[in-house]
């Protein structure tokens, strides 16, 4: 364990200094990024002058479950980003190869070969959000309520690590599976909203199929009592443990196919 | 006989990596549109009407401005990679003016994107959401030609942050940058006429609106009668500046890469 903390320090060390080398291009990334979300806030926000409200939820409500998602992304985007790259970059040129002759775990040095620097533009607009809507929701904010709230983000980016990590792992089989990854990652578009505003079945399938129901809205539905999810809601973590370990497991059978398929 | 199925394997992999995207497209646009419909109709839950504009009419607009986005990108990306990769110095020698070359490219692919991305859409969005037609033939001859001008606005600007590749490394950061400049500015998410007033005063000094917001809103009859042509007048004088500031930058780029060259 203190092997690996000591290696990806050295890692993040390297890439801090080319992201300082190229201090420009790490500031558009920055921006762009904090630009991309303010512009579906945005949307929300014209929407909401001339509503009062959707489905029951308030304008900063939804703030929230927008907030606690961006926040979360941010954890997958800074730290896991290079998984979307497994296909093209490691497998299709045989750069997985050698990194299993390599005497670390594979799914770390991959993991550690990137730290992406557009993700703390997500992590700065979605602390940004949280901060403009939690003095709004009228909740009392003890120590305990702080705490459930970090727990929460870290759930959901885990959530959003474990799935971008199981459908990843498809490119053992298939070379690349970057559409799938895409595919699949656009769906955590539906966790902005409210979940109660969609058919039950879509519901159900971001709850138990492909759970990005708590990478947001649950969580946000914890702290918002009117929900009548805050009991449900305490699961958040449990799931995101439970995907965690059933991802990784795949990963592990996915690496094992494709290291008997070698030459 | 094993490396015959190798072979064959081979080629399966090559197929599914190819129609995969396809799928992972209609995929993701038909998730778009679910998200869509159950949002607007929780939005127009309380309320019959927003500025005027009803549920049938807002849906209509915002699926069409919906499909109508997808082509508005252009080839921006192939140009900033070229850039990268120093093949543009090779596409120069070649006998054709590569801007041309490039549009070309992309007229291509929407074509093939129009038969395959859009109709299945347009029929999946007529079936399920009852999307409205326009009322008379002038609409729709206003509109295709509003939505014909409003792609090439596009291409024209997906080009000129294709060029900034010259000047900076991040291309994916310019690119979303760009992106999001679009999907704000150009009425693809809402109507601009519900933006706040300041906001909207900006917005029709843009580009962007010429891009998605004019050519829907004669689609789904938000702008009528001599308005309409009004709305053609605006895109046609981006159309041209656009292209006229095309040439100049790329004729300043070229310039500079034959000072890099030597």
């Amino acid at each position: 364990m203190r092997r690996y903390t000591r290696l990806y320090w050295e890692f993040a060390k390297s890439h801090m200094k080319v992201m300082m080398e190229y201090r420009i291009d790490f500031l558009i990334g920055v921006f762009s990024v904090m630009l991309e979300q303010f512009a579906s806030i945005f949307f929300v926000k014209v929407v909401f002058d001339h509503i009062e409200q959707i489905n029951g939820w308030s304008f900063y409500e939804i703030l929230f479950i927008y907030g606690i998602a961006a926040t979360g992304r941010s954890i997958h985007q800074i730290f896991f980003d290079n998984l979307w790259t497994l296909g093209w970059q490691y497998i299709r040129p045989g750069k997985l190869d050698r990194l299993l002759i390599r005497p670390v775990n594979p799914l770390f040095h991959v993991v550690a070969d990137r730290l992406h620097q557009d993700g703390f533009g997500q992590l700065i607009i979605g602390l940004i959000i949280l901060g403009t809507a939690i003095p709004q929701l009228d909740l009392v904010w003890g120590a305990a309520e702080i705490g459930m709230l970090v727990i929460m983000i870290i759930s959901s980016g885990l959530i959003f690590v474990a799935i971008n990590l199981f459908f990843a792992t498809f490119s053992f089989w298939m070379i690349d599976s970057l559409p799938i990854v895409w595919a699949v990652f656009n769906m955590s578009d539906f966790a902005r909203y409210p979940l109660t505003i969609y058919h039950k079945g879509i519901r159900m399938f971001l709850t138990w199929v492909v759970p990005y129901g708590f990478t947001a809205f649950y969580p946000a539905a914890y702290f918002i009592d009117k929900s009548g999810y805050k009991e449900f809601a305490l699961w958040t973590p449990v799931a995101a443990i439970v995907c965690c370990v059933i991802a990784y497991a795949f990963w592990n059978r996915g690496l094992k196919a494709f290291a008997s398929t070698g030459s | 006989m094993r490396k015959y199925w190798q072979i064959a394997k081979g080629r399966m992999q090559e197929n599914t990596a190819y129609s995969a995207w396809y799928w992972a497209g209609t995929v993701s646009a038909v998730m778009r549109l679910l998200i869509i419909y159950f949002f607007w109709q929780a939005v127009y839950a309380n309320q019959t009407t927003i500025q005027n504009i009803n549920l049938e009419t807002m849906l209509t607009y915002i699926v069409i401005a919906m499909l109508l986005q997808g082509f508005v990108g252009g080839v921006g990306n192939e140009l900033a990679e070229n850039i990268k990769d120093g093949q543009v110095a090779i596409q120069l020698m070649r006998p054709y003016d590569m801007i041309f070359k490039l549009f070309a490219v992309d007229v291509g692919s929407k074509i093939m994107y129009l038969i395959q991305g859009t109709i299945p859409m347009v029929l999946i969005a007529y079936f399920f959401m009852d999307l409205s037609f326009p009322k008379s033939p002038e609409t729709i001859i206003l509109f295709a030609l509003s939505a014909l001008i409003g792609i090439w606005i596009g291409t024209f600007f997906d080009f000129l942050v294709g060029v900034l590749a010259f000047w900076t490394v991040n291309v994916w950061g310019v690119r979303v940058l760009k992106e999001s400049l679009i999907t704000f500015f150009s009425g693809a998410l809402v109507p601009i006429t519900l933006f706040p007033d300041w906001l909207r005063i900006i917005t029709e000094f843009l580009p962007f609106q010429a891009m998605v917001y004019l050519p829907v809103s004669i689609y789904s009859g938000l702008i009528t009668g001599t308005e309409a042509y009004m709305a053609l007048g605006i895109q046609l004088f981006w159309l041209v500046s656009l292209y006229v500031l095309v040439r100049v930058i790329w004729t300043q780029a070229i310039k500079q890469i034959t000072i890099f060259g030597g």
